[in-house]
């Protein structure tokens, strides 16, 4: 590749990443992207009230650690009153079943100051009890590892590389816009990478920046000692690491739907399949389960996010862990497969015909 | 035909009848749908969840198979609410799928291709529009989902007898009312994206967006805020406690029914805003 | 195939079972030159192959000297007006020139003086900064030809040019096209409007369903088509004494009256023994007013050769 060659693939990012960018059709990929920017930053100014309010209740009706961790399954509501006393909460409701019956259930809540205790009764017998972590910083950091992994890539970063890179070929024969740009005297495989490229710009501006928000408004509600150190040892690290393997994200979703874009009329369908294959990843044998991004991109996240017995099950399915693969594996595999696709895309342009009243 | 020729005449027969007019949109709405071999080989495999059941029905009844696979029949899984709970959540999610390949192309192209002018400029009204797109929606998700279900609940009324037919006709009201507003509810939301962005890819992007990704943030939130209120933006969660409700299967969700039903409502009211708002003849080009 | 010629040779399109093109043979010398063709005879087809927005089933193109599957030649020399009426959404007239041209590597001062050029060139100067969206559709089609002149092409191919253009603009770009012909371009252009192709083609080629049925200078194909006398429409004093005098000749078959007496309307298997012998009647006590040729122009080949066979169909 020539100068002349860069010269005109910085003038086809030029033209794509304003679109790509200010565009109003890429404002629900903003809000995908910093929805959960909002969620954090809401979480940090609830937790330390919720904490304080904790601290009251459990101030108002004292009750020890101890005695709450002696609660069993199977107790009656009755024996957990004797022992704990009445509780800060209560709520409770009927399920209708067959044959003109109803189950009860009932929720009961207490506290030691630090954690909230929720104790959940089925037709009058304690059957499971949901004990919420403190907000510590080891806790956060593992609710925020699961909702990178459960929520940002496999979803948030997912859907915004449909918007984004679909848009960039399909969407421009959708516009009926494409031949201008095949009317320049530009390769064609020039044209798919500059488009890329592009998108490829504003995928990792949106999502990194958004990674790198949600971090600082995870790290918000704690005091500047505890954020210090956090930072100090492997903070900065783990902050890295995450831009990093968002930024892989973006570019592996990005080559797969930038060539589904170029190869199906209809890329929403190639787009689906590919969301319920990343989803089912854990369900496939293992051999299978390597042929999807998210598996290499899990490898390359700085924290594990390990089975929580409070999660919904659902949850706990998702986060699985898969068999290890190394980081240097996984980073060279995302490579490799990113360039592939691209490779494929680039012989497809090259034969892009422009024929509209096909779509 | 040449203009010299004038042997144009006024058409003089049967003209449509006014109040059925919109049944036009819907039937070229099927052509479209139609034209793809892989909708209609989808549509297709929709189905082959109902013929299991329905033939999980007729063995489940047939005591010499029984007997001869040595299975007592009280072992099976009954035909009941809970039988019926997890065939909604099955057709429910194909129906979702089928949305998204389906509605995009519905509205979309119209915005795209500038035909809305054409469409408001003859005596065609903006709900005719609407009822006339959606309804291509409700025929074909109503052929995956209430239908067989109704023809399910008929095959085991028929083998089962009339005492279990009087004692369970409760569930062929639930089967049609869980599912007639889940397909609501799809189709609303289907529509609206694909007015709202006017592009077909983006739309069908949202539509597999609305709910995947509410799912995951709703979770998120749970998650994150230790609380349960983020189920209300996951649409299937949503669904899952009505069907719980309907088909008196105890699923152990906290999620009240009330909520279900004001969460769902309120989705269909915001489609349908954004239906109103942006179905016009005319764009404003700022 | 020349280096300064636009060349087909045996080009076939298919769109799966549809006919696009079959067995095209084309040299295409510079000056303007008229594709003419009902709807569907392949006028935009034969534009987009020789542009490379579609490939050839069968056969080859160049275009002087360059195939249609190097863009980074061809479209240095190759501009093309499309008749899709859809542009990039959200850019200004200027916009929309200005960043195509950066694709051609040049830099922005270069691009803002080639984008201003042919923003003047087209009479949009005014209308530049406003959005496209908001352009009528006459400014449309005007900032699509400035976008496929801006680059100063030795070849513009354009799909209906004039539509939607008023009479005022539509001289002026006529003007524009001839200005580019004389200097040793090539403009291929179609259009359904047959007398202004009459005025500024030097060549047509007639096109139906995806054959070419004529090419050549208008006066060439006209007189090779046998099956239709030449029509010449004389004015002159005396015509019946005039018509007495032509029917005599063997290779005239009709001469008719005009409805108000002022001349004839004569039909001839020859012209040139025909105009011979008018030479020799002008010399004598007829006076002869006017001669023109009735029929000879692109709306009567087109009658006689495509119009034949729409009736037949």
């Amino acid at each position: 590749m020539n100068p002349k060659d860069w010269a005109q693939i910085f003038a086809v990012i030029r033209l794509e990443i304003w679109k790509t960018l200010f565009s109003r059709r890429s404002l629900w990929v903003y809000l995908l992207a910093f929805a959960p920017v909002l969620l954090y930053l809401g979480h940090s100014i609830y937790a330390p009230r919720e904490q304080a309010r904790l601290a009251g209740i459990a101030a108002a009706h004292p009750v020890s650690t101890e005695v709450l961790n002696s609660i069993s399954n199977g107790m009656s509501n009755n024996v957990v009153i004797e022992k704990l006393g009445e509780p800060y909460h209560q709520h409770a409701w009927h399920h209708r079943i067959e044959g003109g019956r109803s189950n009860e259930r009932v929720i009961y809540k207490y506290t030691d100051g630090k954690s909230d205790f929720t104790f959940f009764f089925f037709n009058g017998r304690l059957r499971h009890i949901e004990r919420s972590k403190p907000e510590t910083l080891p806790n956060n950091l593992l609710i925020f590892a699961t909702i990178f992994r459960f929520y940002f890539l496999r979803l948030a970063v997912f859907f915004g590389c449909v918007g984004i890179f679909t848009n960039l070929f399909r969407g421009e024969m959708l516009d009926k816009s494409l031949h201008f740009y095949l009317l320049t005297p530009i390769r064609r495989e020039l044209l798919m990478a500059g488009k890329y490229l592009a998108g490829l710009i504003a995928a990792m501006a949106i999502f990194a920046t958004s990674t790198a928000l949600q971090f600082a408004a995870m790290l918000w509600q704690f005091n500047g000692q505890t954020a210090g150190d956090y930072l100090a040892g492997s903070g900065w690290g783990h902050l890295i690491s995450y831009l990093g393997v968002t930024m892989l994200a973006c570019a592996g979703y990005g080559s797969v739907f930038l060539a589904t874009g170029l190869l199906f009329r209809n890329p929403i369908v190639p787009a689906a399949v590919v969301l319920l294959w990343e989803s089912a990843n854990l369900f496939l044998p293992a051999v299978l389960q390597k042929l999807s991004l998210i598996y290499y991109l899990q490898a390359l996240c700085p924290v594990a996010a390990a089975p929580d017995s409070s999660m919904p099950p659902l949850l706990v399915l998702l986060i699985s862990a898969a068999p290890p693969v190394s980081p240097a594996t996984a980073l060279g595999s995302l490579i490799i497969f990113t360039l592939l696709v691209l490779v494929v895309s680039g012989f497809r342009a090259r034969k892009l015909e422009i024929n509209y009243s096909t779509d | 035909m040449a203009i010299y020729k004038h042997t144009y005449k006024n058409y003089t027969g049967a003209r449509t009848e006014t109040w059925s007019r919109f049944f036009i949109l819907t039937r070229f709405g099927f052509a479209r749908v139609f034209q793809s071999k892989f909708q209609l080989l989808f549509i297709i495999a929709c189905l082959f969840y109902p013929l299991t059941c329905a033939a999980y029905i007729y063995l489940s009844h047939n005591a010499p198979f029984l007997a001869a696979l040595n299975i007592p029949a009280a072992r099976l899984p009954q035909i009941d609410g809970r039988f019926f709970y997890f065939y909604s959540i099955v057709q429910g999610a194909l129906a979702y799928l089928l949305t998204a390949f389906v509605a995009p192309n519905l509205v979309s192209p119209d915005f795209a291709n500038g035909a809305m002018p054409l469409y408001f400029s003859r005596p065609f009204s903006r709900t005719e529009y609407v009822v006339g797109k959606i309804n291509v929606l409700l025929i074909l998700l109503s052929l995956i989902t209430w239908i067989p279900g109704l023809v399910l609940f008929d095959i085991q009324a028929s083998i089962a007898g009339w005492d279990w037919t009087t004692t369970n006709l409760w569930l062929a009201g639930s089967i049609v009312l869980g599912q007639f507003v889940w397909i609501v509810v799809l189709s609303l939301i289907g529509l609206a994206l694909s007015a709202w962005v006017r592009w077909r890819v983006a739309a069908g992007a949202l539509v597999l967006g609305v709910i995947f990704a509410g799912a995951g943030f709703g979770t998120a939130i749970n998650g994150l805020m230790r609380t349960n209120y983020g189920a209300l933006i996951d649409l299937t969660q949503v669904a899952h406690t009505i069907w719980s409700y309907l088909f008196r299967y105890d699923t152990g969700t906290e999620m009240s029914v009330t909520s279900a039903w004001i969460v769902l409502g309120l989705t269909c009211v915001i489609c349908l805003w954004l239906l109103a708002k942006r179905v016009r003849p005319f764009e404003v080009v700022k | 195939m020349n280096d300064d010629r636009v060349s087909f040779d045996n080009v076939s399109r298919f769109y799966g079972e549809v006919l696009g093109v079959n067995r095209i043979t084309l040299s295409i010398p510079p000056g303007i030159t008229s594709l003419v063709g009902p709807n569907g005879s392949g006028k935009t087809t034969l534009m987009n192959l020789l542009t490379g927005l579609v490939r050839p089933t069968r056969g080859q193109i160049q275009v002087l000297g360059v195939e249609p599957s190097e863009p980074r030649k061809l479209f240095r020399l190759v501009g093309y007006s499309t008749q899709f009426d859809s542009f990039p959404r959200g850019i200004t007239g200027f916009q929309f020139i200005h960043s195509f041209l950066q694709l051609f590597g040049h830099s922005a001062a270069v691009c803002t003086k080639l984008a201003t050029q042919a923003i003047e060139q087209v009479g949009l100067t005014e209308a530049a900064g406003r959005k496209i969206v908001g352009y009528s559709k006459g400014m449309r089609q005007r900032i699509k030809l400035a976008q496929a002149i801006a680059h100063d092409p030795k070849v513009l191919v354009l799909d209906e040019p004039l539509n939607g253009l008023d009479p005022l603009v539509r001289a002026e770009t006529i003007a524009l096209f001839k200005r580019f012909a004389a200097e040793g371009r090539h403009v291929i252009v179609s259009s359904h409007v047959l007398h202004e192709i009459d005025l500024i083609s030097d060549r047509v080629i007639l096109l139906s369903g995806g054959y070419v049925v004529a090419e050549g200078q208008i006066h060439g194909v006209r007189s090779e088509i046998q099956e239709h006398p030449m029509q010449v429409l004389i004015r002159c004093d005396r015509p019946g004494a005039l018509a007495a005098k032509v029917f005599a000749q063997d290779h005239v078959v009709e001469a008719q009256r005009l409805a108000d007496g002022t001349g004839l309307l004569v039909k001839t298997r020859d012209a040139d023994k025909f105009y011979r012998m008018l030479n020799q009647i002008a010399l004598g006590d007829i006076q002869i007013e006017g001669v023109a040729p009735a029929d000879d122009d692109v709306n009567s080949v087109y009658g006689y050769l495509i119009g034949d066979e729409e009736a037949a169909k």
